[in-house]
Order: structure tokens, then C-alpha cells, then sequence
């Protein structure tokens, strides 16, 4: 359709300047064999490092606190849990922690996740009424996360439930913890982890040093791919996600808006992204707060999705149980503070009276980020490390 | 409504022009009927209804196609930031019609009868004109065609320049008040109606800074 949209549609009209989508089809696959290839080298890394050096390096995250603090710390740093809790898998597969004590890792990981949006959120802070809806829709997330973390972890610490549920499904899919499986993502990978180590070993690297470079190629390589799915799949499925958030606005139910944070994120790879176009909704007015909360749940979800991509690339069982926990600890989080009406307008609320604290003295603003995201984690690992 | 996501379908802007040329078929039904009850022996109260629930699912359109508007930059980005802000004014224009539609209706509601008349078929004729021009600003809106734009604006333009020269005849007539206050109001909406038609063609094609006024930026359209 012509006329004041131009003479192409915005897809259309965005590819005629780009890369077609077939090409950008096949990049996408391209950019998660690479993805798979980086969290195979992170894992073959600390394997080259030796046992001696794997246990100085993981002993500071033994306490569960601390564990939770570096999960929090580790995913602002990246802006991305799809990362963070990709690189705990590649940890966990070498077994240089256990997965006890990743579970608090990755529960920091879906809090630190939610930074990005709040960031967003900072954006509107001249507008008093915009910022106040923004920052709302924003720490709804934050609040959801927070309280998940409050009621689970404890629970996961005197029961372990969470990572129990994830252990009795990965010993069904996979073979119980202590095996080792024979992942085919594994085999396909193998060269070129092989062909990294081949290069640094080729300029004289050996050792521990030698581990530490390819566990760094690993990351680089994790981060830059994920980014490079994300960016392309965004543009890939922009238009689908425009007509679906137009489709669920205002009509659907809690479960279906949901359902379209679960369905968006796992096309993005991104839960920042599909939690970051709530904000200039909701700053709008488009979007209420209670419409936008439940988007972010099923966001949290379908983050998890990356994690268990990463596991694949894994040779051992608990490689996918702590993917698997991820992805429990997001769905009893719904099940216990979402599907209870008693307790599902908790998070709402939180927000709602944050953000008025925030719209009438906005340096609390920049002091909440601060301190929740990055002040309180590193006195966190200070201290219980 | 999730499963939209996994079907094919138009992009966000084109959805919400789609949806404005509907929005135009509705605001020219409240024109046709409006006018019906001022010009011929139609009873006001047996349209009102009508015109009053098509004004309503026009505003209810806007604002729905305001929020898909949103929605489209915030997950599209700013590329296409000129197009809504045009859009933005197109629906608010569109808008206007069927407000403008009622009001025509109000000064029948009001008592004022021009059937029967000795300029009765005159009106009547020109209300077809531009019942017309309705439709031919909705295929405009999908399909601009540069030549058909410019014609399309030098009758629009004739018919402002007639209405005015009309509205201040009735200003300074010698003829009773109830014959020509009703005509210099009546004349001043179609005038209003004409002008926000050509608006709606014109934010297709005109840039953005200079939209609704004419001369390089020097006359508003007075829309």
C-alpha cells in the first residue's frame, strides 16, 4: 500500500536499505552455532585451567547470597540474563560449581535483567506523569523478581525444591547428574572450539593462561552472537510483534498478554526487549501497568529459553538442570505470586508507590537503580564472599 | 490474539491507513445523512441515533489507531516518525469531519428546514459534490496519484473560495436574519468539512513542517 507510509510498507522499506530477509534468516542460524560454539569454549577453557585453579576461582560464590549478589552484578554488566545465565551453564558443564550453588546465580540473573528497563524508564524523568507510568511499568518487574527471590530462594535453600523439579526433568531428557551424555550440538561444535585453543596454543599459550584466554574468546564470542541474534530477530520479527501487541492491547486476559511476552521474547532472544517496549507504552498511557505486568512474567520466562539453547552445547546432565531451573524458577514464581489473587497486585503496588516516591524526588530514582543493581550486590560479594 | 504473531499480515502503518479510509466511509455516512435531514423532508430525530453512534465509533477508531501508533514506534524505532506524526494530524482531521457532521445535524435538530427552498436543489447538488469528494480523498489516502491530488485540490480550493464568498454575502445581506444566519452557519461547515478533506489528501504528499497551510507556510487552512 501506497500513500503516507510511503511506497513500501516499513518492512519492506527497512529491507530495500538492508539485508533480505532469507539472508537475515540464515545469519540468524548462522550467529546461534556461533553462540554454541562460545559457550562450548567457555567450558573447554576451565577445563584447560586445571582443577586447582577452577576451585580458588568458584570457592567466592559458595555462599548463596553472594552467589545471588554475582548473578545480579554479572547480568547489569552484560544487560542481558539471556548471556549471564549462559555462561552458568557453561560453568556448571564444566563442573566448576555445582548447581546448588548456581541456583542463586541465576535467581540473581532475573533480577539484574530487570535493570534495563528501569534504565529505559530513566528516559521520561522530565515528564512528571509519563515518568511516573514508565518508571512504574518498569519496577513492576523489578518488584515481581525481587519478591520471587524472597519467597524461593530460602525455599530452594531448606528444600530444594526448584533445582529438585529441574534435576527429575533433566535425568528423564538427559540421564541423571554424574553421566555424561552424548550431546549432538556437542559434536557439531567441536572443531572450531578446537580450532580456538589450536590458534592461542599456536602464539605460545598454555595452562592456566591459555584457559583464561579461551574462556575469554568464549564470552566474546557468547556476547557478541547473542547480541547479533537479538539485533537481527528484532528486525526480523518487528512487524509480527507490532501486530500482536495491537492485537492483546486492552483485550486480552493476564494469561494472554502473557502468553505474547513469552511468545516475543523467545523470537528476540531478549527479555530486556520485549520489557523495554512496555515502557514508552505505558509512559504513554497506552499500556496500563496492570496490562503491562503480566508481558513481563511471560518475558521471564521465555528469556529461558537461551540458557537452555546453551545446555545443548553442554556433555553433562546438569548443564540442562540448571537451565531447567531457570525456567522452574520462573514458572513457580508465576504460580505462586501471580496465580493467587491475594498476592498478584503486591508487585503492582510496590511499583505504583516507588514510583510516586520517584516522581516527586527523582535523585531516588538514580539512587534506587544504583543501590539495587549495583551498590547492594557489591556489598553483597564484599562481604560473603 | 497471541497466534497474530505467527500470521501474516499488514505492517503497522498500513493497517492504520486501512483503517482511516474506513474511518473517512464513516465520517461521509454522518455527512449524507446530516445533510439529508437539513436539505430534504428526512426528520432529524430519525438519523440521530446514526450519526451519533458513527461519531462514536469514530472517536473510539482514533483513539485505538492513536495507541497503534505508539506501539509502532515504540517497537519500530523512530524511522518512520514523520509518517505517524501525519497520520497523528490525518485522524484528528478525519475526526473533525464526523464532529463537523453532527454539528450540521445539531442545526437541523435545532429547527432550521432549508427543504423547499429556492436554493434547496443548489445545496442539494453541491452536497453531492462533495459526498463525492469523501470517496475520492479515501482512494487518494490508499493509492495517491500526484495528478488526481492537484485536481482534486483546485476544486476543493474553488469550493472554499465559493463558500466564503457565499458565508459573507449572508454576513451582509439585507434579508431577514432566519433565512440567512442558518446558510452563513451551514456554508461555514461544509467549508470547514471541504478544507479538512483536502488536509487528509494533502498529508499524503506534503512535508510535515508545512502541512495545513498554504503559500509556503504563510496561510493557515482555516480547517
Amino acid at each position: 500500500m501506497a500513500g503516507i507510509v510511503g511506497e513500501q510498507g516499513t518492512a519492506d522499506r527497512r529491507e530495500s536499505f538492508s539485508i533480505p530477509t532469507p539472508v537475515r534468516s540464515v545469519l540468524v542460524i548462522a550467529f546461534i552455532y556461533l553462540f554454541l560454539v562460545g559457550v562450548s569454549s567457555l567450558e573447554k577453557g576451565i577445563k584447560i585451567m586445571g582443577e586447582d585453579t577452577q576451585e580458588r576461582l568458584f570457592s567466592s560464590v559458595s555462599n548463596p547470597i553472594a552467589g545471588l549478589c554475582v548473578g545480579i552484578l554479572g547480568t547489569v554488566l552484560v544487560q542481558s540474563s539471556s548471556a549471564s545465565t549462559s555462561v552458568i551453564v557453561g560453568l556448571v558443564a564444566t563442573k566448576g560449581i555445582s548447581v546448588d550453588a548456581a541456583v542463586p546465580m541465576i535467581m540473581g540473573a532475573n533480577i539484574g535483567t530487570t535493570v534495563t528497563n528501569t534504565l529505559v524508564s530513566l528516559g521520561h524523568v522530565r515528564q512528571s506523569n509519563e515518568f511516573k507510568r514508565a518508571f512504574a511499568a518498569a519496577t513492576v518487574h523489578d518488584f515481581f523478581n525481587v519478591m520471587a527471590v524472597t519467597v524461593m530462594l530460602p525455599l530452594e535453600l531448606l528444600t530444594g525444591v526448584v533445582s529438585g523439579i529441574a534435576k527429575e526433568i533433566s535425568g528423564r531428557l538427559v540421564g541423571s547428574a554424574g553421566s555424561e551424555w552424548k550431546s549432538p550440538v556437542k559434536e557439531w561444535v567441536k572443531k572450531p572450539v578446537g580450532w580456538i585453543v589450536d590458534i592461542w596454543e599456536a602464539v605460545g599459550l598454555n595452562g592456566n593462561v591459555l584457559g583464561t584466554v579461551v574462556v575469554l574468546t568464549g564470552l566474546v564470542v557468547v556476547l557478541g552472537a547473542l547480541t547479533m541474534i537479538t539485533k537481527n530477530m528484532r528486525t526480523l520479527v518487528a512487524d509480527r510483534v507490532e501486530r500482536s501487541v495491537n492485537n492483546v492491547l486492552g483485550k486480552g486476559s493476564g494469561t494472554v498478554a502473557m502468553m505474547l511476552g513469552l511468545v516475543i521474547t523467545i523470537a528476540v532472544q531478549s527479555s530486556s526487549i520485549t520489557t523495554s517496549i512496555l515502557i514508552p507504552l505505558s509512559a504513554a498511557g497506552v499500556l496500563s501497568l496492570r496490562n503491562a505486568y503480566p508481558v513481563t512474567l511471560g518475558a521471564n520466562v521465555g528469556t529461558t529459553i537461551t540458557a537452555l539453547l546453551a545446555a545443548l552445547a553442554a556433555s553433562v546432565p546438569e548443564a540442562l538442570t540448571i537451565a531447567l531451573t531457570h525456567t522452574t524458577f520462573n514458572l513457580m514464581g508465576i504460580l505462586i505470586l501471580y496465580v493467587p489473587p491475594l498476592v498478584r497486585d503486591l508487585p503492582v503496588l510496590g511499583a505504583e508507590r516507588l514510583a510516586e516516591v520517584a516522581v516527586r524526588q527523582r535523585t531516588w530514582a538514580v539512587g534506587y537503580v544504583m543501590g539495587v543493581f549495583i551498590v547492594l550486590p557489591l556489598i553483597g560479594v564484599a562481604l560473603l564472599r | 490474539m497471541v497466534m497474530s504473531f505467527f500470521r501474516k499480515g499488514p505492517t503497522g502503518l498500513e493497517h492504520v491507513v486501512s483503517k482511516s479510509v474506513s474511518m473517512l466511509g464513516d465520517a461521509r455516512h454522518s455527512f449524507d445523512l446530516a445533510t439529508l435531514a437539513l436539505l430534504t423532508e428526512t426528520q432529524p430525530a430519525s438519523v440521530d441515533a446514526d450519526i451519533r453512534a458513527t461519531d462514536q465509533r469514530i472517536n473510539q477508531t482514533e483513539q485505538e489507531l492513536r495507541a497503534e501508533l505508539v506501539v509502532h514506534v515504540a517497537v519500530q524505532g523512530s524511522a518512520d516518525i514523520g509518517s505517524v506524526l501525519g497520520l497523528i494530524l490525518l485522524l484528528k482531521k478525519i475526526e473533525r469531519v464526523g464532529d463537523q457532521a453532527k454539528n450540521v445535524l445539531d442545526l437541523a435538530e435545532s429547527g432550521v428546514r432549508l427543504d423547499n427552498e429556492d436554493d434547496t436543489a443548489a445545496m442539494l447538488e453541491e452536497r453531492g459534490l462533495i459526498s463525492t469528494m469523501f470517496g475520492e480523498a479515501a482512494e487518494l489516502l490508499s493509492e495517491p496519484d500526484a495528478e488526481q491530488l492537484a485536481e482534486f485540490g483546485r476544486r476543493a480550493d474553488g469550493l472554499l473560495t465559493e463558500h466564503q464568498a457565499k458565508i459573507e454575502t449572508y454576513l451582509h445581506s439585507d434579508r431577514p436574519g432566519h433565512e440567512v444566519v442558518p446558510r452563513a452557519i451551514y456554508y461555514r461547515y461544509l467549508k470547514r468539512i471541504v478544507a479538512n478533506l483536502l488536509g487528509i489528501v494533502r498529508t499524503a504528499s506534503d512535508p510535515l513542517p508545512t502541512l495545513d497551510y498554504l503559500d509556503d507556510g504563510a496561510t493557515d487552512t482555516d480547517d
